[in-house]
């Protein structure tokens, strides 16, 4: 894959370049600020981009104002988001434009090297990578509760994995459940939940979250 | 057109001489308690000294009791008769609070019950309220100004009838002139009392100043205290927190490192744990920073962290703004960090399913508005939270207004004066 890295801090930018390598993938560009960013990520068009949230000049928002306005110009550029903190608000704002291919994950994700390059590799294919602490705000916050009392425990947490953009078979992995079990939860929660099933993972996770952002 | 002219005229003068005789007998309360006082006096002997206690005791007791009333009925009618507007300017109680050794503390002193520090501190603020002094003065000016123009009209109206019913020729023409007086005079012999109570009534630039330089120093007080406070609760958080988790992942390496040769299925462990660590100790300064400077609140500004805050709040919550404003940073956090205590409180103490924050400007400055569905009865108790929120916004000289009712709902207003960019 190509990829892009957007980050200020030069060790977090040099060791990450380093563990994509490490995993045979390669870095085309880097890029330190948000107009930097923007440039980067419309000449090189990367399969993936993974871009820190706050950047100079302004040391505000400047790296997701550069994704959001790339995303514009090139509709479904997939973004990963590498984040010092987790905001809810972001996280709607990403994937308000329903084109999926989007990611925000806790930069310390990167610690677990498999999993941040797993994410990294669904976004790319078009899927989502949401992380554990967007979910569980997501999930337990305000109009959809109710709605969601009905489910039992087990696929509660189905739901939560499924949201934050795994598959079946990773969900399976996750909570050492067989595949078929997976699939007989997903099916019963979708029942529940009112949800059309569809075997593409990124309109999946848009089909939970767009359920939950419901007023 | 002519009839008409006279009609309004004829009811000017009729609302002037009600006013001047409501101005004569308000101005006249006090000297008229003196005037019983030193009647009886003179009734019961005025040689004897005793006689006179009355007048050295009840009447000065009587007038420092009256004054206040008073000038508050004079307050209200000016303002209701004219468009001056005289503020009352008496100082505030602070709360009487039971220390830990059992007294109450005044603010002044320790008394043994409440009761009794509530007593005394009426009298310390009393005694040392300029507000209450300009009202004592003012009940003595005003009779010799005020009072004695209002009297003309009823003087007037007092002379006619007198006069009228006598049968001499001369008495009758003074009690025309009388008359005469007494009409023409309606309209006017009331209003001299609007720029007596504006000279004697209202607070003087100086004192005004001097009030202002006493609030600001309470203020500076306070914001120290709250700011010493707050960076003790820093320190604390991680000192106990992240510093010592730092302490434990310094020694798992270590021990790791040794194991490393001997053991290396231990060693892998600790490194485990290690990360382990690393990543708990990373969310425990996230929590804090956001503590701090939350920071959505530094990026976007008050209404994006608002709205951020309304996401993240077990209530529905729904947010209403007009724009995106950006203020002084120590004036957005103050709003954010109060706008997220009420929340917290609708959560907590009124256990509300849903509320509504307002966030808007004025030409004064911005107003954030928290209402919510729950059952109400919120009260400011001394060293709570409330009590807390209204100190951090007066050292911005932003106000506190708290509608409870027991049953709810409740709604309160923050509002602070600023110019935003």
């Amino acid at each position: 894959m190509r990829i892009v890295v957007a980050e200020d801090l030069y060790l977090l930018r040099d060791g990450m370049v380093r563990l994509i390598e490490a995993y045979g993938h390669e870095v085309v560009a880097t890029a330190t600020t948000g107009p930097e960013t923007l440039e980067a990520l419309l000449a090189w068009r990367p399969d993936v981009a993974v871009v820190d949230v706050r950047m100079p000049p302004t040391q505000s928002d400047e790296g997701l104002r550069a994704a959001l306005a790339a995303r514009a110009e090139l509709p479904g550029l997939p973004v990963l988001i590498l984040s010092q903190y987790v905001e809810q608000l972001y996280a709607r704002e990403l994937l308000a434009d329903g084109t999926g291919a989007v990611g925000y994950l806790l930069k310390e994700s990167v610690f677990d090297a498999d999993q941040f390059i797993d994410a990294l590799e669904r976004v790319a294919a078009g899927g989502t990578a949401m992380d554990p602490a967007v979910i569980a705000k997501l999930l337990s916050s305000g109009s959809s509760t109710r709605r969601l009392d009905r489910l039992t425990e087990r696929e509660h947490s189905v739901l939560s994995l499924m949201a934050e953009g795994l598959s079946n078979q990773a969900i399976a992995g996750r909570l050492f459940l067989s595949d078929s079990a997976i699939s007989k939860y997903t099916t019963s929660l979708f029942g529940k939940l009112a949800l059309t099933d569809d075997d593409n993972s990124n309109r999946r996770v848009l089909a939970v979250l767009a359920y939950l952002n419901e007023p | 057109m002519k009839t008409r002219q006279v009609t309004s005229w004829a009811a000017s003068a009729g609302t002037g001489f009600a006013r001047a005789c409501v101005v004569l007998v308000l101005s006249m309360i006090v000297p008229a308690v003196w005037a019983a006082a030193v009647a009886l006096a003179i009734r019961w002997g005025a040689g004897n000294p005793w006689s006179w206690l009355p007048v050295a005791l009840v009447a000065p007791v009587a007038t420092l009791a009256l004054s206040r009333p008073v000038c508050r009925m004079f307050r209200s009618l000016i303002a209701r008769w004219t468009d001056t507007v005289i503020a009352p300017g008496y100082r505030q109680a602070p709360p009487v609070v039971l220390m830990s050794t059992g007294y109450w503390w005044n603010g002044f002193s320790y008394e043994r019950t409440s009761r009794d520090a509530r007593l005394d501190q009426r009298w310390r603020l009393r005694w040392n309220d300029p507000a209450n002094w300009r009202d004592l003065r003012f009940t003595a000016v005003v009779p010799l100004t005020a009072g004695l123009l209002a009297a003309i009209p009823p003087a007037g109206v007092a002379a006619a009838a007198l006069g009228m019913a006598q049968p001499a020729v001369p008495a009758r023409l003074i009690g025309l002139a009388g008359l005469a007086l007494a009409v023409g005079s309606a309209p006017y012999a009331w209003r001299c009392v609007e720029p007596v109570a504006v000279r004697f009534l209202r607070a003087s630039p100086a004192m005004e100043l001097a009030e202002r330089v006493d609030e600001l120093t309470a203020q500076r007080a306070d914001a120290t205290i709250a700011q010493a406070a707050e960076i003790r609760r820093i320190e604390r958080d991680l000192h106990d927190g992240a510093q010592a988790r730092l302490v434990g992942l310094g020694l798992s390496l270590a021990t790791a490192e040794k194991l490393m040769e001997t053991d290396p299925e231990a060693a892998r462990a600790l490194m485990r744990e290690a990360r382990a660590g690393a990543a708990t100790s990373l969310t425990e300064l996230r929590e804090l920073v956001k503590g701090i400077n939350p920071p959505v609140l530094n990026d976007r500004g008050l209404v994006d962290a608002v709205r951020a805050l309304a996401l993240d709040s077990p209530l529905e919550v729904t947010v209403s703004a007009h724009e995106r404003l950006r203020l002084d940073p120590p004036i957005e956090s103050a709003a954010y960090f109060g706008t997220a205590e009420l929340l917290t409180n609708a959560v907590k103490h009124a256990h509300a399913t849903r509320a509504r924050v307002y966030v808007a400007r004025d030409d004064t400055g911005i107003v954030v508005t928290v209402e919510d569905d729950g059952r109400g009865g919120a009260d400011e108790r001394p060293g709570g939270g409330l009590a807390g929120l209204r100190r951090r916004l007066a050292v911005f000289d932003g106000t506190l207004d708290i509608t409870s009712p027991a049953g709810g709902p409740t709604c309160v207003r923050m509002a602070v004066p600023c110019a935003s960019s």
